[in-house]
């Protein structure tokens, strides 16, 4: 584990540097209190430090004071060096703050249990880290394909329409839904369903960039967002899409599967500044269009056809599906 | 190095503690006094003139930083009389800094001397082993 030491007198930082060497630390030094900040405030800093109380240019409270002021993602673990031994200066240290204070000169076996004590309480940080950082993703996710959940792609959506709409720049909206995807699991059974979406996903995010939304909008429906996308390719977009669907079979525990998507799309710069749930219902609109037009294709929504999409009465739709 | 001829009354490193201090690694020790020989002296002449100035400020700082350097060695007596040089710095009492700085230069006299001697006893035994 890596350790930053910093104190000015050389003497004492040679003795620090060898004694927690011997026990395995990955010892950085510096002479004062400003290579301290810099040094813990890198990319890939020590999160274990000894400061020393009196430094040239920042004191090691100065340190202290410093480091938590910036709320580095990654907690500090740090140690104030002295000779002063007053109540006083033990409340100063404290509360600039340090999470713990040893008196010079130092007893090494003292030391470095005092060490051990700040790894336990960062092992205790990386746990708590760790498993907030669990409970987001399980938050923000789909938990089968581990793509955006619906909810999280909704905003995602809102978010980008007002980004291009204040750009005056154009979202393409994609709704996909696997054709006859029930026969999937009536005739293989779940688990060879779970198998498809879960390739369905993967073959989605590997066919957008990186910057562009892919969620989970229902059972076997996808919502993809591509950002700042030019108009003349949207549709051309969609299509590589169906295609990465359906192209290779997908290999499952049943053997391999032909699975099919169709899709319906949208450009936000069509429509004005429509909200999100009003564009979803058009985009839907033309997803069922597309299965009604003989599924494993795409329409796209478009305002002078909207009101002809959304004739086909709803119960009519559903059993294209 | 022979360790009981220098845990006397007279020694200024209480070179026991010392050598628990660095876990008996005698080539760490000869470097901390390198160290500190090449440090020492700039640090008293400093003091020295800071006293002369009767600059209460820099005589609490250089004696905060030899107090550390010379704890670290365990040279003891001489702790004391840098310790309290520091607390009469802190308190203003510029009157009694010369008595205090006598008293810690006699302390430290034989210091460079006594660890010059340490050094050239661990030379030996290395050449020796």
């Amino acid at each position: 584990m890596k350790i930053l030491i910093a104190d000015d007198d050389p003497l004492s930082r040679r003795l620090l540097e060898k004694t927690l060497e011997r026990v395995g630390y990955e010892v950085i030094s510096v002479p004062d209190g400003r290579q301290a900040v810099k040094s813990l405030s890198a990319t890939d800093a020590p999160r274990l430090a000894l400061l020393d109380w009196m430094m040239p240019e920042l004191d090691g409270p100065g340190v202290c004071r410093e480091i938590r002021k910036r709320r580095q993602q990654n907690y500090v673990y740090m140690l104030l060096l002295t000779s002063r031994q007053s109540k006083e200066d033990t409340v100063v240290g404290l509360e600039s703050g340090a999470d713990d204070y040893l008196v010079k000169p130092f007893n090494a076996d003292e030391l470095k249990a005092r060490l051990r004590t700040g790894e336990r309480i960062l092992h205790l940080e990386d746990c708590l880290v760790e498993a907030r950082e669990d409970m987001r993703f399980k938050a923000t996710h789909d938990h089968l394909t581990t793509l955006w959940n619906r909810a999280v792609i909704m905003d995602l959506l809102g978010r980008e329409l007002t980004r291009s709409q204040r750009e005056n720049g154009c979202t393409a909206v994609l709704l996909g839904d696997l054709d006859h995807f029930k026969n999937v699991n009536d005739n293989h059974g779940h688990l060879v369903g779970d198998q498809v979406l879960r390739e369905v996903a993967r073959r989605l995010l590997l066919s957008v960039r990186s910057y562009d939304f892919v969620g989970r909008y229902g059972g076997e429906e996808f919502l993809v967002v591509l950002n700042n996308c030019r108009p003349d390719s949207a549709f051309g977009r969609a299509e590589e899409i169906r295609k990465t669907i359906c192209t290779r079979p997908i290999q499952t525990d049943a053997g391999p599967l032909g699975v099919t998507m169709s899709l319906g799309v949208l450009l936000s710069r069509d429509w004005g500044q429509r909200p999100a749930d009003e564009l979803l219902q058009e985009v839907d609109a033309a997803l069922y269009a597309a299965k009604a037009a003989g599924r494993n294709c795409i329409k796209q929504a478009k305002p002078e056809e909207s009101h002809e999409v959304a004739s086909v009465p709803p119960p009519a739709l559903e059993r294209f599906r | 190095m022979n360790k009981a001829d220098h845990s006397s009354e007279a020694a200024s490193v209480n070179l026991n503690e010392l050598l628990a201090r660095v876990d008996n690694d005698r080539e760490l020790l000869c470097e901390l006094l390198s160290i500190f020989k090449q440090e020492f002296p700039g640090h008293l002449q400093g003091l020295q003139n800071a006293v002369a100035r009767n600059d209460a400020a820099q005589v609490a700082r250089i004696s905060h930083t030899l107090k550390g350097m010379l704890s670290s060695l365990a040279v003891t007596k001489a702790v004391a009389s840098v310790t309290r040089l520091e607390q009469l710095a802190h308190a203003g009492e510029i009157s009694s800094l010369r008595g205090a700085l006598g008293a810690l230069e006699k302390e430290v006299q034989g210091l460079l001397p006594e660890m010059d001697s340490y050094l050239a006893e661990a030379a030996n035994e290395n050449t020796n082993r």
